[in-house]
């Protein structure tokens, strides 16, 4: 190569390198080819294609405690509303936008739950897709990311440590509050405190009166429901009775809310495998409510 | 003769007599049960074929119930007996011999109508995380399994034939009901607290669903209607035998059926998520979904209940407060069509009732009078005989 040819090459490097493109969930500005955020880690895919498309994509996020279903209800959702013949048609944008989907019900289907999703923002997953109804011919852009537990946790007791949910939770339009139901029907109030102080998290973080959070859809989805068949027959008595403190907050300070039973397991136990290590299995899948909730939610993006 | 008969008949079906259950609670009585639906023999509710016309299929001969039968008089017991489906219990040998030839002919046209026979052999049992290994018979994974000959109901248990049970107050026969779940029994009510299946009300199960397969009864309520009506559940290798159908090859492992039907996933042949009913259905839909030895609906519609505990194939230990009983062959929610395989084994607590669990019944041919000497029959002809019927 010559000397010629590589400051040519370089110059036009520079060039790009001079625009700063900014993250779609932070907006901080990143190098043209950076892959990762470099201030909250949301890939700058979702930046490159909103930039593409011309059509900035609504954020949906599913919060919760640490495995309380998040994962599996997203890679299942996702899922389902790719098979054909479903009320709501989703097609994935981007290879990344698969990786949920895939390690979920790879998992799932030898009768395993999904790896944790590790606490670190880069080694989470995101979903960006499009989203039809059966007669809209414009679809929905959505991002939907999977994030941890652990860093949601984190975030609320020690705001600023995780940037990215600060920044992506300002940006969402709804949100899914994953609880789990088997849990809460063992009488643990674990559940009932995280998605107490997640949503006052919330509240603090926009409490506009018609912008804030206080106006904008969440759908409180009560997984594992398939271990208390009460719940599926009335989610929302059952909420009611089994954490009255988060239903009164609720009720005093959310005006679009609505509450939903999910089952991704038929049955599940313990295996202990050979190395000692304890763990739950289901076995077997019979999805239930999975996909309503969602139904609900885009219904009332505005 | 007939007070013979019919002590003997008693003493089968409830081994130290018919206590009734007095301390239930509930005024539930017989009286207060809602009449059965019309006897329609093998037809179908509202299914019409090509021609408009509606649909028939096979059934035993079922004569006109009379509100109290005289257990005294041979013939309207048995007739009550066929009407009720319990015709196995007319071909115990003790039982047999007292019939008339034409009685006795009856019963063995009715078990050829609705079961099928599974034919002596081994099996292969994999564990529960390996069953899409099942083609490597080089594979040292798995236990071999020989199972003695077999009839197998050819449709699972359906509404009607479970409500002929309710019906006649089996429920309240103890001695069809594992004292172990004396205590927990008071549970198996259904919405309006009347005994029966946990999707039904009053004693009566939803209409136009009585040829669906009966769901929302646990293990107990399984096996305590295969006593009434003579029979047993299957065991798990049972089970696998006459959905994946072993064939052994030179000595080697068998080779076994993904579906009753074959290896292939069929849409058209099992009802599953993907088919997209979201329901059960009839248990005479997908006729095509039909193992060779006659079996239909072992893949798909509803899981069914066996007598073998859950995960005793596995090498891996589970940790269960209760056994689990292992359930076989999918449901129509089975979002995995490989979990609807003949090898796929999942579990459930005895107790639960599911509205995905149903269940199907059998009975050793060597517990049945039928026609031809099992001591004397080979495998051939027994093979000959699964094929003709």
């Amino acid at each position: 190569m010559t000397a010629k040819g590589v400051l040519s090459m370089d110059s036009y490097r520079l060039a790009q390198y001079s625009v700063q493109v900014p993250c779609y969930i932070c907006e901080g500005g990143n190098a043209f080819d950076t892959a990762i955020c470099r201030h909250c880690c949301a890939p700058m895919a979702l930046a490159h294609q909103a930039k593409s498309q011309k059509q900035d994509p609504r954020v949906i996020a599913a919060i919760g405690a640490s495995a309380s279903g998040k994962t599996v209800y997203l890679g299942m959702l996702t899922d389902m509303l790719s098979q054909p013949g479903q009320a709501l048609q989703l097609v994935a944008r981007g290879a990344f936008s698969i990786s949920l989907q895939q390690s979920t019900v790879s998992a799932l289907e030898k009768c395993c739950f999904p790896e944790k999703t590790p606490t670190e923002p880069d080694q989470w997953n995101w979903v960006h897709c499009q989203v039809r109804k059966s007669k809209q011919r414009v679809p929905i852009e959505l991002v939907v990311p999977d994030i941890a537990g652990e860093a949601l946790a984190e975030e609320i007791d020690h705001p600023g440590t995780f940037p990215v949910i600060a920044s992506l939770l300002s940006k969402c339009q709804g949100i899914f509050m994953i609880i789990d139901a088997a849990r809460m029907a063992e009488g643990f109030k674990d559940q009932e405190f995280f998605a107490m102080k997640m949503l006052a998290y919330l509240s603090e973080l926009d409490d506009h009166p018609k912008k804030g959070w206080r106006d904008k859809p969440i759908a409180f989805v009560l997984t594992k429901a398939d271990e208390c068949e009460l719940c599926f027959d009335d989610p929302v008595n059952f909420a009611r009775e089994h954490s009255p403190g988060l239903w009164q907050q609720c009720q005093e300070r959310f005006a679009r809310h609505q509450i939903f039973a999910s089952g991704v397991a038929g049955a599940c136990t313990y295996r202990t495998l050979s190395m000692g290590i304890r763990t739950r299995v289901p076995l077997r899948i019979e999805p239930r409510g999975i996909t309503e909730p969602f139904l609900w939610l885009i219904q009332q993006l505005k | 003769m007939g007070s013979l008969l019919g002590n003997t008949i008693l003493a089968l079906s409830g081994a130290f007599g018919l206590a009734y259950f007095t301390y239930r609670v509930g005024t539930w009585t017989r009286k207060n049960l809602p009449t059965p639906e019309p006897i329609v023999g093998g037809k179908i509710d509202d299914e019409l074929d090509v021609d408009n016309q509606p649909v028939t299929y096979p059934a035993p001969p079922r004569p006109e119930r009379k509100a109290q039968v005289d257990t005294n008089n041979t013939v309207e017991l048995v007739g009550e007996m066929l009407a009720q489906g319990r015709y196995a219990l007319l071909l115990r040998a003790q039982v047999a011999e007292n019939l008339t030839p034409e009685q006795l002919e009856r019963a063995q046209t009715a078990l050829d109508d609705t079961m099928s026979l599974v034919p002596h052999g081994e099996v292969l049992m994999l564990p529960s995380s390996n069953v899409d290994e099942e083609y490597d018979s080089q594979s040292s994974e798995g236990e071999l399994i020989l199972i003695e000959p077999l009839f197998l109901d050819r449709h699972p248990v359906t509404n009607k034939q479970f409500h002929e049970f309710v019906w006649a107050g089996g429920y309240e026969q103890m001695s069809f009901w594992d004292p172990e779940i004396w205590p927990g029994f008071i549970d198996f009510v259904d919405q309006t607290d009347h005994p029966g299946p946990r999707g039904w009300s009053d004693g009566m199960y939803p209409n136009g669903r009585g040829d669906h397969p009966v769901v929302g009864v646990s293990w107990y309520e399984a096996v305590a209607f295969s006593r009434w009506v003579g029979k047993r559940l299957p065991s798990d290798p049972e089970w696998v035998k006459a959905a994946a159908w072993p064939v052994s090859v030179d000595g080697r492992k068998p080779l076994q059926k993904r579906f009753s039907w074959g290896n292939s996933f069929d849409p058209n042949r099992a009802n599953v998520w993907s088919t997209g009913k979201n329901d059960t259905v009839s248990v005479y839909e997908f006729d095509e979904g039909v193992s060779p030895g006659g079996a239909y609906g072992l893949n798909g519609n509803v899981w069914e209940w066996t007598s073998t505990n859950y995960g005793v194939w596995d090498n891996h230990r589970f940790e269960m407060s209760t056994p689990f009983k292992s359930v076989r062959g999918g449901a129509f929610d089975s979002y995995f069509e490989a979990h609807a395989t003949s090898q796929f084994q999942s579990g459930e607590v005895p107790v639960a009732r599911k509205h995905n669990i149903g269940f199907r019944c059998a009975i050793g041919l060597c517990d049945v009078v039928n026609g031809f000497n099992i001591d004397n029959a080979d495998d051939d002809v027994l093979a000959t005989y699964a094929v003709t019927t």
